[in-house]
């Protein structure tokens, strides 16, 4: 088992030292963060930090010098939003902050992706995602999208005011098995079962995963309104798209 | 004790004779919209389909407040920002991806800020409901808060953005703001408004309690200071960690969300500022039954929260007899525990 020591970068160790309270994910994010190079460990701290003309720099310089591009986004990007995430979780960070980060991250991916693209490299699923019809808010759609990327998801984005109709077409069109709807607002929230419905109606319910988050979203509204899984942010998206790709797959085999 | 006496005393955290329903936000639904002919999105830029329909919140509802405004969405309109007015069953909102302001020099309020016709229909509906209804229940107006401004006039993500890479620029720009919440709650009250809204969406889903202190609890201060009457500080989501500031601010009163248990809501703010709440919309006025939204009700009583009402404004879909099963289980409450609260 791997020991915090087993870090090199001192300002990575000391943000799982103040900031990583349950032991299972204290020893998780230590193991992940042991096996990884100095240099991609420079590029995480940068990124926890909201430097994003560091990351910028840091990435190009590590393609430049020949590192593989996964490596870049797994070790470099990828570690070092799970602690973001998990500071998020926890509110000892907010909305600001983790923005200040995904700025960051999207600067490093922005080097990054074309490479990744090119090389054909199969996606971790098909996800459209969107907020509700009636709802400007994406902030949290967004982060979600950056972290479903990150973690090889080929993602179809509606932007905002997403009708019933406009999920139901980007599904079909890209053959998407998950679908992720996004609500700020209390008022718009009925129109995620609005969309489901659509989807009922159509016929096409059984062929596309659901799954719904938003500041006012919880589990009992998604299972009232029969989603097919709810996260509680971008953390738990990644996690839940993960796990409905798998449901769908044994649905179709 | 009329509604209008007993929504003023509560603010004043005085004796009344039962607990006052209250309605800071909206209770507009598309059933009140049929009923008075006054839909939407007509009704939030035509006053006297303003006054019609926000009359129903009394006259149908049993409510002890008007609110005429039934958006956060006006003044921005008059600022200049891009809106969107929907249709009858959705809100109208302000397309903040496409902000109008960068900089601190950006902010100036229009010469036409007070005569623009989405700003001067609820001052004109103020006044019709004033005159018909100003004995009976409280006239509620609304001006929106400069942190809420900052979202739709710079855009959320780069407002919140700025207030992480320079909070001295941020609150330059908060500072300008404010004046468009001075000027359009002065117009209000002079149109009858017995009290205001300033919704301020300050909300621990988005922002830590710290950047309350930091950025908006001097300014609200000040507020108080310059708008002689009772204002209602309405900040949606998680709020329990900065309501001890809020609760210094002055306000007459603190509107907020089931997200926050009443009872812990209630120790925290220790009789500093009146609580107004907190009936979840979603779950229970929206997805549920009478019988729920009355054990709601009767969770804030026990708590002795001061006004009862929902949580923010509701979804338009919302039924009718949920509404009206607030105001019928407080009086019921009341009947029930017969010392005046």
């Amino acid at each position: 088992m791997a020991s915090i020591n087993d870090i090199t970068n001192e300002f990575v160790r000391n943000e799982i030292q103040e900031y990583l309270e349950q032991p299972d994910e204290r020893e998780s994010v230590i193991e992940t963060f042991a096996k990884i190079s100095p240099r991609m460990q420079e590029i995480g701290a940068a990124l926890i930090d909201g430097q994003h003309k560091v990351v910028d720099e840091l990435t190009l310089k590590a393609i430049a010098d020949d590192i593989q591009a996964l490596e870049v986004m797994d070790d470099g990007l990828i570690a070092a939003m799970r602690i973001v995430g998990i500071k998020f979780r926890e509110n000892f960070i907010y909305v600001p902050e983790v923005l200040g980060c995904a700025r960051a991250m999207k600067t490093g991916m922005a080097h990054i992706e074309p490479i990744l693209s090119a090389s054909g490299i199969k996606p971790a699923g098909r996800v459209v995602m969107g907020t509700v019809k009636g709802d400007l808010h994406d902030i949290g759609k967004n982060l979600c999208i950056m972290m479903l990327r990150g973690s090889g998801f080929e993602v179809f984005d509606l932007g905002v005011d997403t009708s019933p109709d406009e999920f139901l077409a980007s599904v079909e069109e890209h053959e998407a098995t998950v679908m992720g709807m996004s609500a700020l607002l209390t008022t718009t929230m009925p129109n995620m079962a609005v969309t489901i419905e659509t989807f009922i109606d159509e016929g096409v319910r059984d062929d596309v995963k659901i799954m719904v988050g938003g500041a006012p979203v919880s589990q009992e509204f998604a299972d009232d309104m029969g989603a097919d899984g709810y996260g509680k942010d971008a953390m738990e998206c990644v996690a839940l798209a993960k796990k409905l790709v798998k449901e769908q797959a044994e649905v179709e085999s | 004790m009329t509604g209008r006496e007993r929504v003023l005393a509560a603010f004043r955290r005085e004796p009344v004779d039962r607990t006052p329903v209250c309605n800071p936000t909206s209770v507009a639904t598309v059933e009140l919209m049929d009923l008075v002919d006054a839909p939407f999105p007509e009704a939030n830029r035509d006053p006297e389909m303003m006054a019609r329909l926000a009359a129903t919140g009394y006259t149908e509802l049993g409510f002890d407040t008007i609110m005429p405004v039934f958006t956060i969405i006006q003044e921005s309109s008059a600022l200049g920002c891009k809106m969107q007015w929907e249709q009858k069953d959705n809100w109208p909102t302000v397309r903040m991806r496409e902000p109008i302001w960068v900089e601190p020099e950006d902010v100036k309020l229009p010469p036409d800020f007070l005569t623009h016709k989405d700003t001067r229909c609820v001052t004109d509906a103020i006044k019709i409901l004033k005159k018909q209804y100003g004995d009976e229940v409280a006239i509620i107006g609304k001006t929106m808060g400069p942190w809420t401004l900052g979202y739709h006039c710079f855009g959320v993500e780069p407002f919140l953005l700025m207030s992480l890479d320079n909070p001295g620029k941020t609150k330059l720009c908060l500072d300008r703001m404010k004046e468009a919440t001075i000027e359009y709650g002065m117009a209000q009250i002079e149109a009858g408004a017995d009290a205001l809204t300033l919704p301020d969406h300050a909300t621990g889903d988005l922002v830590s309690g710290e950047y309350y202190k930091e950025f908006l609890l001097d300014l609200h201060i000040e507020l108080v200071e310059k708008l002689p009457v009772p204002l209602i500080l309405h900040i949606c989501g998680r709020t329990l960690d900065r309501m001890d500031y809020i609760a210094q601010s002055g306000m007459a009163a603190f509107h907020y969300d089931s997200k926050n248990p009443p009872s812990e809501a209630m120790e925290v703010v220790d009789n500093r500022i009146a609580l107004v709440g907190n009936i979840n919309n979603p779950e229970t006025l929206f997805s549920k039954g009478p019988e729920e939204v009355r054990q709601e009700v009767y969770q804030n009583l026990d708590a002795k929260v001061n006004l009862v009402g929902p949580e923010c404004a509701i979804p338009l879909q919302t039924s009718i007899e949920n509404l009206k099963e607030i105001p019928k289980a407080v009086k019921d409450w009341h009947r029930d525990h017969s010392t005046p609260n």
